[in-house]
């Protein structure tokens, strides 16, 4: 996709002197009205009129120049109370998509998302996250150039959102990334980022898979209209994402909820929760438990030549494997006895698990509500509910949806390129670009700078 | 055989005997007497009847009744007003096989919506989620029926060769899985060949679509289609015009055995077990209606079926003898 750059026509032009056109002090009302039609507060003039505060002449100006732009449509027709029917103002959420992608341990996923977050498509596939990265960013790419022949073929990308299994460091509320953070020691060095922002041309976003499949679950899942929610992802790292009055709280660095690192100890060993209940220590004991022969089940895959992982562990466990069940019973107990402590901190209305040995057997579930259910206080424990995702990895691509759609459309960002009807016009945006691209080219010949299209 | 696709959520694939029957279960379903409709896509290929065989007989075993069997001839349009026809006659389960993504998507979460358990063929609609919208997914290993197709048509090209990719133009998660399975496996293991990829809309366009392949990309040596029934229609254009593509195709339709069997066209079929797979579907169904928990998503493994192996493959998916032509032309009658 060729990236356009700002429009800079005579009538966006900024002036010198004199009183400043109306397309440019349009911006604050635009950003307003137009969030006010995203969040569904007001789907109808009257209603803009009402919440905005604007005069009927704003509010049909700025709906005309949203229209022009793409960002609202106004062609359907609401319900009749007495008079005429009012025209209702829709958000165009197919405007643009949002590319958006998981990076698990042992899986990627990839999805096609419109502007409100909605996922339109989605694919998964397994993958190992220790391979050299450029083997994982090709993969990636050649999953979302299918994805968007198969669902925006000529629409436009506005962003990507990535989820990953780490806390990103470096990220402030809503910015796109211009450099790659450190996030896992494979991937140290190598521009990730930098080289997704070349070959698709939009910014992009990047948030842990904690923070996402959070954010999925409260959007999409068990979590819709939950004002307090604990979110609690188990896999070889345990980490906890944390609702409070209906907001997903990062901390300070965006690394609330590590709980994986908290120091514990079970059975006369000590460690931390990821190594003592995490999917290595599960994998390692079930692997321990085919080899020595106490459980037949596992052994039997070891003897037919398959491989023992947490999942053949849960599975096994699923199907009354005794020893398979003391291993996911002994992890659940650990991680509620953490997740008891969270719950009697926050007081949630839900607690939601995730992870796919979650997602394969009972279980764990069973051995963590023990767990917290006797080590909270009545009144914490009076209406909890605590259950299993059923959103499984889609959480995490609906998670980075939002991030993006929320990131896009935050007032603050919005405003510098409303007026322009797309972000990839946003200056920070074309700053980014123009660097990118020197960095790239080749030492500059002394005649101008040719223009600065990059191919998609 | 291991599954090497992950469910439309990402999940990880239960086996197929996590919804196995004791008799317990079949005696308490006797004494409920349920009622279960069947939605399927089309009710003309030898997948869908053999789908259809192995979940009536289950049910039968079970004591439930199956009220009706509907022939959505592909059409999403069709399929939703189906949907609803049945949400009014009450039954006690739906098993569907969603012909499109967001096209259906309403209509089958208005069957759970309805309380009436619902249990998906092949496909989940994106924004649907198991235990919410629909109860369980039961699907072949789409993704390794693609690298199946991919491993054996890669054997009969040479380096270099350019290769045709005929998908599906519906969303639709299995032929989606196929298609992006099967260029996976030649990107990893025979990055020499360049996948030209078109996707057709109707079974009747499947023909006209490879035609136009061939006639943008003369060089193709080779040419994977997603399922049997429109390869079938290519391989039907392409003799008639003199052509010799080889080709590979998922499941083993009747048509396909014999043409894999003639050695000319067809030289690797990835085969689905669509008996098994509707036995497994109703089971699902069964229990989950006995309230037992089922996992959201149970797979069966694809089968390679070449040449070599059609006789006993064909009787091991069909639970039938391999048709007479197919044994004439392998010297077997």
């Amino acid at each position: 996709m060729p990236l356009t750059a700002p429009d800079l026509t005579e009538s966006h032009r900024p002036r010198g002197k004199g009183r400043p056109r109306t397309v440019e002090t349009a911006a604050p009302s635009l950003v307003e009205l137009l969030n006010l039609v995203r969040s569904g507060a007001a789907n109808t003039r009257q209603e803009l009129e009402r919440q905005s505060e604007f005069g009927r002449a704003v509010v049909a100006d700025r709906l005309t120049m949203l229209g022009d732009l793409g960002l609202v449509d106004e062609s359907e027709l609401g319900t009749a109370t007495g008079g005429r029917a009012p025209r209702l103002v829709r958000f165009a959420n197919r405007r643009a998509a949002i590319l958006v992608a998981t990076l698990d341990q042992t899986a990627i996923g990839v999805g096609v998302a419109d502007l409100s977050g909605n996922l339109l498509t989605e694919h998964h596939e397994a993958a190992d996250l220790t391979a050299p990265p450029d083997e994982l960013i090709d993969r990636m790419t050649a999953l979302f150039r299918w994805s968007m022949d198969r669902h925006a073929p000529q629409g436009a990308i506005w962003g990507i959102s990535l989820s990953v299994p780490g806390a990103v460091q470096g990220t402030t509320e809503g910015d796109f990334l211009t450099a790659t953070p450190p996030v896992l020691p494979a991937w140290e060095g190598f521009p990730l980022i930098e080289t997704l922002t070349r070959r698709f041309g939009v910014p992009v976003w990047m948030r842990s898979s904690v923070e996402t499949m959070t954010m999925g679950e409260l959007h999409a899942g068990a979590g819709i209209g939950m004002r307090s929610m604990l979110f609690i992802k188990v896999g070889r790292r345990i980490g906890a994402g944390m609702v409070c009055d209906g907001q997903l709280y990062r901390g300070a660095q965006g690394a609330a909820g590590l709980i994986g690192s908290l120091p514990t100890a079970s059975g006369g060993r000590s460690g931390t929760l990821d190594a003592l209940a995490g999917s290595d220590m599960i994998q390692r004991e079930g692997l321990s438990a085919a080899q020595d022969g106490r459980s037949p089940m596992l052994a039997d895959i070891l003897r037919r030549g398959g491989e023992i992982t947490a999942i053949e562990v849960s599975q096994a466990a699923q199907m009354g494997d005794a020893v398979s069940t003391e291993i996911l019973s002994a992890s659940g107990h650990l991680i509620g006895q953490v997740v008891a402590v969270l719950a009697n901190a926050l007081n949630p209305e839900l607690i939601v698990l995730s992870g796919s040995i979650v997602q394969t057997n009972d279980i764990l579930l069973a051995a963590l509500r023990e767990a917290v259910y006797g080590a909270s206080h009545p009144f914490v424990t009076r209406d909890l509910r605590i259950i299993r995702s059923q959103m499984g990895s889609s959480a995490g691509l609906v998670g980075a949806a939002r991030v993006a759609s929320e990131a896009l459309f935050a007032p603050g960002f919005l405003k510098e390129w409303v007026m322009q009807g797309s972000p990839l016009a946003h200056p920070a945006f074309v700053t980014l670009q123009d660097r990118l691209s020197a960095d790239a080219a080749p030492p500059p010949p002394m005649t101008a700078r040719a223009g600065k299209e990059l191919s998609t | 055989m291991t599954i090497s696709g992950l469910g439309p959520h990402g999940e990880r694939a239960a086996p197929p005997e996590r919804v196995s029957l004791l008799p317990d279960d079949r005696t308490a379903a006797k004494s409920a007497g349920w009622r279960v409709a069947v939605v399927l896509h089309t009710l003309q290929s030898d997948w869908a009847k053999q789908q259809l065989t192995g979940m009536v007989g289950i049910f039968g075993d079970c004591g439930a009744a199956v009220i009706d069997v509907v022939d959505c001839g592909f059409s999403p349009d069709l399929q939703v007003a189906e949907l609803d026809r049945l949400i009014g006659q009450r039954p006690d389960a739906i098993i569907s096989l969603p012909v499109a993504n967001e096209q259906v998507a309403a209509a089958h979460a208005r069957v759970s919506e309805a309380g009436i358990k619902l249990v998906l063929l092949d496909n989940a609609p994106t924004g649907l989620l198991p235990g919410k919208d629909y109860t369980a997914l039961v699907s072949a290993d789409n993704f390794g029926l693609g690298k199946i197709a991919a491993a054996g048509l890669s054997q009969h090209l040479a380096k270099g060769a350019e290769v045709g990719v005929l998908g599906f133009a519906a969303d639709f998660f299995a032929t989606n899985e196929r298609e992006i399975a099967f260029t996976d496996w030649l990107q990893i293991n025979r990055p020499d060949i360049t996948p030209r990829v078109r996707h057709f809309a109707r079974i009747e366009d499947a023909a006209a679509s490879a035609e136009a392949l061939l006639a943008a990309h003369p060089a193709l040596a080779g040419l994977f289609v997603v399922w049997d029934t429109p390869a079938m229609a290519v391989a039907t254009r392409q003799a008639e015009l003199g052509a010799s593509l080889q080709m590979a195709t998922v499941d083993l339709g009747e048509e396909a055995a014999i043409a894999l069997a003639r050695g000319k066209t067809v030289c690797c079929i990835a085969a689905q077990q669509p008996l098994l797979q509707g036995i497994v579907a109703a089971q699902t169904v069964i229990l989950c209606l006995l309230g037992r928990p089922v996992p959201a998503w149970i797979a069966l493994p694809g089968i390679c079926v070449t040449r070599e192996n059609v006789v006993e493959s064909f009787q091991t998916i069909w639970r039938q003898p391999a048709p007479r032509e197919v044994l004439r032309l392998l010297g077997l009658s």
